[in-house]
């Protein structure tokens, strides 16, 4: 255990080595908010209320999505397909560490800068423009807190499997930026589940992905009552489970793929 | 760096057949590796897809954001993706100056004959701007036949001014961009990145936004011109349709700060060292 605490430790300073990166990598994702911030605005002029969201409702949903996006960002996604595409993982294999526990820790690790620093921007926003969203009480406040913390497991169990796909392909980006595009529909970031046909948030509810937006939203917003909101976190973390073990298998037969190839 | 003169003229015959054979010479190292430019061709036909489809989405339920309709949008949600593609598929080039510079690859491109942005333009090519053309295009294409539109000799005259121009303003923002290599020393290029991002902005009207952000988007980094100005242009708008007449200024506006900005990020370079 000890040594997965510094390596996130480790990753975290690593990121704010990279500060300047780190930051204009973080606005340039603040900048597409800014931009939904204005359309949805523009769009609720002279509207009360869209498939059930108000304005008030829909600007909290706005912020508490960009909270959940930016936690795992591009930035350490793709230290984890670097790592396959210019083939340090052979480094990784090496170590005596679990790789996707290694790779989790370091996660996590820059999570929590990622965490403070949208946190803070976010503040900065609701005192200027968007009004200060708070929970609807406090148990969906603490159901909120447990959704959010799952929500980040949920997305590494995805991104760690899709980085492993790297090692079929040859392009980490490309795998990336494809992630990212079904990950921003189906998770319920671009525009919430409610906006949807039915078939397509039939299809959504049944994937992993609305784990880490739909969820923590629904319940900050009171949209669910307690029960339903419980329900909703036994679901992430049945995707959690699953996406694990998804995780580790692809992992075993990666590993064999590296053996053929070097020889 | 002072060049010598030498006896060849860069006319615009020499320069598109320079062009022509660079280009040429990057897609045949591309194509070694085909399954790469698969799933880049692959990732931004569905990123643009997915846009597209929350567009949809939000116009199902309303059909008119201030004054515009869904196509209208569409048309200039495409455009950014469009303008985005040609810049990847043609001139690719801008996005790997970062390393023309920190490696000291453009002293290779200083002693040569040719004009150094055009070989900047030829030091790579985005495969993946030809998903974003084909799903543009499309895009384009279908808000082209489903809103109303008087076409005449001028209006088409107007059309093509006014596309050439938003495709010369979006390469010219990516070259300023990226001269940001000669200045900030990192290994990413986040800088040009979030300028890029920018384009967020110029994939609805301008006009739902507030008034210091509308003047950055027409003067600053004028991604305006891009998206918003051809399509007030195409579709008519009375109001903002005049500013059609401003495209070509703009396009020699960002060009004309691209190149002061590289003649100046030239004389900071400094060499590889050996």
């Amino acid at each position: 255990m000890k040594k997965y605490v510094s390596l996130a430790v480790c990753s975290m300073q690593n990121t704010l080595s990279y500060r300047l990166s780190f930051v204009l990598n973080f606005l340039g994702s603040f900048i597409a908010l800014l931009a939904t911030y204005f359309l949805w605005r523009a769009i609720y002029d002279g509207q009360s209320e869209l498939a059930g969201f108000d304005w008030n409702q829909m600007k909290s949903y706005l912020l508490v999505t960009f909270f959940a996006n930016s936690m795992l960002s591009y930035y350490s996604e793709s230290g984890i397909t670097n790592k396959v595409m210019d083939g340090t993982v052979a480094m990784d294999l090496l170590k005596p560490l679990n790789f996707q526990k290694a790779r989790l820790a370091e996660s996590l690790g820059s999570c929590v800068l990622e965490g403070l620093l949208s946190a803070l921007l976010i503040s900065v926003l609701a005192i200027a423009a968007f009004g200060i969203p708070m929970p609807v009480d406090g148990v969906s406040g603490i159901l909120f807190a447990i959704s959010m913390l799952s929500s980040i497991l949920v997305k590494f169990g995805i991104v760690y499997c899709t980085a492993l796909i790297c090692f079929y392909t040859t392009s980490g980006f490309g795998v990336i930026w494809a992630r990212m595009a079904v990950t921003n529909l189906l998770s319920g970031a671009l525009v919430p589940f409610a906006f949807f046909p039915d078939w397509l948030r039939n299809v959504a509810m049944a994937l992993p992905f609305q784990g880490i937006v739909n969820t923590p939203t629904t319940i900050f917003l009171g949209m669910s009552d307690t029960r339903e909101a419980i329900l909703l976190i036994a679901v992430q973390w049945f995707w959690i489970a699953a996406l694990w073990l998804l995780g580790r298998s692809m992992w075993g037969w990666a590993v064999r793929q590296i053996t053929i190839h070097g020889g | 760096m002072t060049r010598t003169t030498l006896s060849v003229r860069n006319t615009p015959r020499r320069i598109l057949f320079l062009y022509r054979r660079l280009f040429g010479q990057q897609l045949k190292a591309i194509l070694e590796y085909s399954s790469d430019f698969y799933v880049m061709i692959g990732a931004a036909a569905l990123t643009q897809i997915v846009g597209f489809l929350f567009l949809w989405v939000v116009f199902s339920r309303i059909p008119v954001i201030q004054g515009w309709g869904f196509w209208e949008v569409a048309f200039m949600y495409a455009m950014i993706y469009f303008s985005e593609g040609v810049g990847s598929l043609f001139f690719e080039g801008t996005w790997r100056m970062l390393r023309l510079v920190n490696m000291g690859e453009l002293d290779r491109y200083l002693v040569r004959p040719m004009p150094i942005v055009l070989q900047i333009f030829c030091t790579g090519i985005g495969m993946n701007g030809i998903g974003n053309i084909a799903i543009g295009g499309a895009i384009i294409g279908m808000s082209l036949y489903h809103v109303d539109i008087d076409w005449s000799v001028t209006s088409v005259l107007a059309a093509l001014v006014v596309l050439a121009s938003a495709l010369a303003v979006r390469i010219g923002i990516n070259l300023a961009a990226n001269c940001s290599a000669f200045w900030i020393r990192t290994s990413g290029n986040a800088f040009p990145i979030m300028v890029h991002n920018m384009g967020e902005f110029a994939k609805y009207p301008i006009t739902i936004y507030s008034l210091g952000l509308q003047l950055f988007l027409a003067l600053g980094v004028p991604f305006a011109f891009v998206s918003f100005v051809p399509a007030a242009v195409l579709f008519g708008k009375e109001d903002w349709a005049a500013y059609g007449w401003l495209s070509p200024l703009a396009a020699a506006y960002v060009f004309g700060i691209a190149l002061l900005l590289l003649r100046i990020g030239l004389r900071r370079y400094e060499s590889s060292g050996n």
